[in-house]
């Protein structure tokens, strides 16, 4: 690539990134005056930040987003006649918490919203990896307590149906936004945690 | 009679509730030892003629009946999806297929992670998306009866107006069987519930007869979604070929680069893999090489890894180890079952020359096709690629990769654990690179006589 060609690559004239700011301030014109001065306020950074490439948001597949390691899933969908009751009573079996899904090992949390005087649901987690590498892996391994979830869906086909990857998707809305802070898997942080104490016990002794 | 297949006799026999005689006899006769024979890639450029050469081929194709007997050399047939649309199947059948099979291999090579040197722009021409229809298989014990049979499947597609040979590539007949990289190879194969066979010690329990053909329940209890009509589909399977370039100069240069003795280096050698040379397993001969227990198919794949959980014998990288984990606890929830895969890889080109180091070396015509069957062999070779060759996440590996048929990129390691301190080697280069791919059906008998005789 020639000097010519690099400057015009820029951060400064980058055609793309004005053309977005352009659309942003168009937008924002009939924003409320305090969203309007704050986009004024931090136009400069706005700019010279979107000028600089991050990595890049993928996809996570099939539907969703991934960044580095970790990928996002949301699924929004309608309860089924008695539904939220029964998957209230299961949480509520274990205090809200899911510990039983350590084993899993790729999925980094989980959340349970009931929607609209319970008649949805917004299931939102942060996982490792695509979207169905190991749908199949708990289709063998653990279906009785995601059909046990799942059954409070309405016309959740069960986690054993070819149709089961069909339906999730279906409901699956991509996040538009995806922040990332530790690009490191469940296995990962796991491992550090246990060279993290194997180092401490080694300085223990050596301290001692 | 002489010895017949690995187990050098019969296999021990069990119950049969597959219609053998409807399966293609390659999808469970295992590759024969010695073995000959040749992979014949065609194209059909008239509908007519490509049925009329099926119709005649087909009487040819050996069915999976007696398949524990091999000792006869036998012909396969399998078709990629634009084979079967020039073959003139309906579009109903036609969109009936996966979607991963319909687009074929190169374009799947997001989702195979084929990049770097493996990106299909670097492979090989007949391997260009669409160009390959039909792939007839030969495979014997002997030079002779492969020569014949080869001869008799000629006959039948050799200067058919219509039909265009676009490659016939020989493969086998290796000094002592060994693959490109000088191993013996292709030792553990899944065992099929049903398929007439126990399984061999270490073999583990039989899979369901689901996960390597279609119409029958896999692992999950449900059979897998199958291609259109009836007739096609049951008893089919689908075959995944991927053609790789073993790099024997690059592979040789790290064995000698990271071990001072033919001993260590040996050693080396069988870390990578899991067992060495011979077969035999570091489960079972953590020292040094045991020839006679790598030849014997009773002993030398009875083991599980219960003693070596922190891979002190069989890393946890090694190749073996990563394709068939057994009884490892993986860091992921993972049903190892509905993972695996029958494996017919066949080596070609010259054989493996331990001293060869240079970079010429590299390019010198050898290697294997890797040839894997399934009934969802498309969705399990991206499972493979994405999670067990090109990741170590599986394993609390960070990103290592299989040291095999992984794509390495600069400055991957390879972890050896060992006491007092694990042994980590830098700058593994990738040993095998993709040269081609595709993906193919392997219809039963019945499906090929269904395929001959459809009128369009």
């Amino acid at each position: 690539m020639d000097k010519q060609a690099q400057l015009q690559t820029g951060p400064e004239q980058d055609p793309a990134v004005e053309q977005k700011i352009q659309r942003l301030r168009e937008l924002f014109a009939d924003a409320p005056e305090v969203g309007k001065t704050a986009l004024e306020n931090v136009l400069q950074r706005l700019t010279s930040d979107a000028s600089k490439t991050p990595p890049p948001v993928e996809s996570a597949g099939r539907v969703g987003s991934r960044l580095g390691k970790v990928s996002e899933l949301t699924i929004i969908v309608p309860f089924a006649p008695g539904g939220a009751e029964r998957l209230r009573a299961f949480l509520r079996l274990f205090g809200g918490n899911l510990a039983g899904a350590d084993e899993v090992g790729t999925v980094h949390d989980m959340r349970f919203v009931f929607l609209d005087n319970d008649t949805r649901m917004l299931f939102a987690t942060a996982y490792d990896g695509d979207w169905d590498a190991y749908i199949d892996d708990f289709a063998t391994k653990i279906p009785d307590f995601l059909d046990i979830i799942d059954s409070a869906w309405e016309g959740w086909p069960g986690i054993r149906s070819p149709e089961a990857k069909d339906y999730l998707a279906k409901y699956q809305v991509t996040a538009e936004g995806w922040y990332v802070a530790n690009d490191l898997t469940v296995a990962e942080t796991r491992r550090l945690e246990r060279i993290g104490q194997a180092v401490e016990e080694f300085l223990d002794k050596v301290g001692d | 009679m002489t010895p017949i297949d690995r187990v050098g006799g019969d296999l021990p026999r069990g119950r049969v509730t597959v219609e053998l005689d409807d399966i293609q006899a390659t999808v469970l006769r295992y590759r024969p030892e010695p073995y000959y024979g040749t992979h014949v890639m065609l194209h059909v450029d008239d509908a007519r003629a490509g049925r009329e050469f099926l119709r005649r081929l087909t009487p040819h194709v050996a069915s999976a009946a007696d398949w524990w007997q091999a000792g006869e050399p036998w012909i396969a047939v399998a078709i990629t999806y634009s084979g079967l649309v020039a073959l003139g199947v309906p579009e109903g059948s036609l969109q009936s297929f996966p979607e991963a099979f319909r687009v074929g291999m190169a374009a799947r090579a997001d989702g195979l992670l084929d990049h770097g040197v493996n990106d299909p722009k670097h492979w090989e021409p007949e391997f260009e998306s669409g160009l390959i229809h039909i792939g007839v298989s030969v495979f014997s014990d002997s030079e002779e009866a492969w020569r014949r049979t080869m001869a008799s499947a000629r006959r039948h597609y050799e200067g058919r107006p219509g039909l265009t040979v676009l490659t016939a590539q020989d493969f086998g007949a290796q000094p002592g069987d060994l693959n490109p990289l000088g191993y013996k190879d292709s030792i553990g194969q899944p065992a099929i519930e049903g398929s007439g066979s126990t399984p061999l010690p270490g073999q583990g329990p039989a899979i369901k007869a689901g996960e390597f053909v279609l119409g029958y329940p896999g692992e999950a209890g449900v059979p897998l979604p199958a291609p259109r009509p009836d007739v096609l589909g049951r008893n089919g399977t689908f075959v995944g070929l991927r053609k790789y370039q073993s790099r024997v100069g690059a592979f040789n240069r790290f064995l000698q680069a990271h071990a001072r003795t033919e001993q260590e280096r040996e050693l080396l050698a069988a870390k990578l893999v899991g067992r060495w040379r011979s077969g035999a397993p570091l489960t079972l001969a953590p020292t040094q090489d045991d020839p006679a227990l790598g030849a014997d198919p009773w002993r030398n794949n009875d083991f599980t890894y219960a003693a070596d959980p922190h891979g002190h014998r069989v890393p946890l990288g090694a190749h073996m180890r990563r394709m068939n984990p057994r009884d490892t606890k993986l860091a992921l929830l993972t049903d190892v079952n509905i993972h695996r895969i029958i494996r017919r890889s066949t080596t070609y080109g010259a054989p493996y020359d331990p001293n060869a180091i240079s970079k010429q070396d590299d390019e010198v015509a050898r290697g294997l096709y890797f040839i894997f069957i399934s009934a969802k062999a498309m969705e399990t070779m991206e499972f493979l690629q994405q999670e067990w060759i090109n990741n170590g996440n599986f394993m609390s590996l960070g990103e290592e990769r299989d040291p095999n048929v992984g794509l390495q990129e600069d400055g991957a390691t390879f972890t050896i654990p060992q006491e007092p301190v694990r042994r980590r080697i830098h700058g593994i280069e990738s040993f095998n690179v993709l040269r081609g791919g595709e993906y193919l059906f392997i219809p039963s008998i019945r499906g090929l006589h269904w395929l001959g005789n459809l009128a369009t």
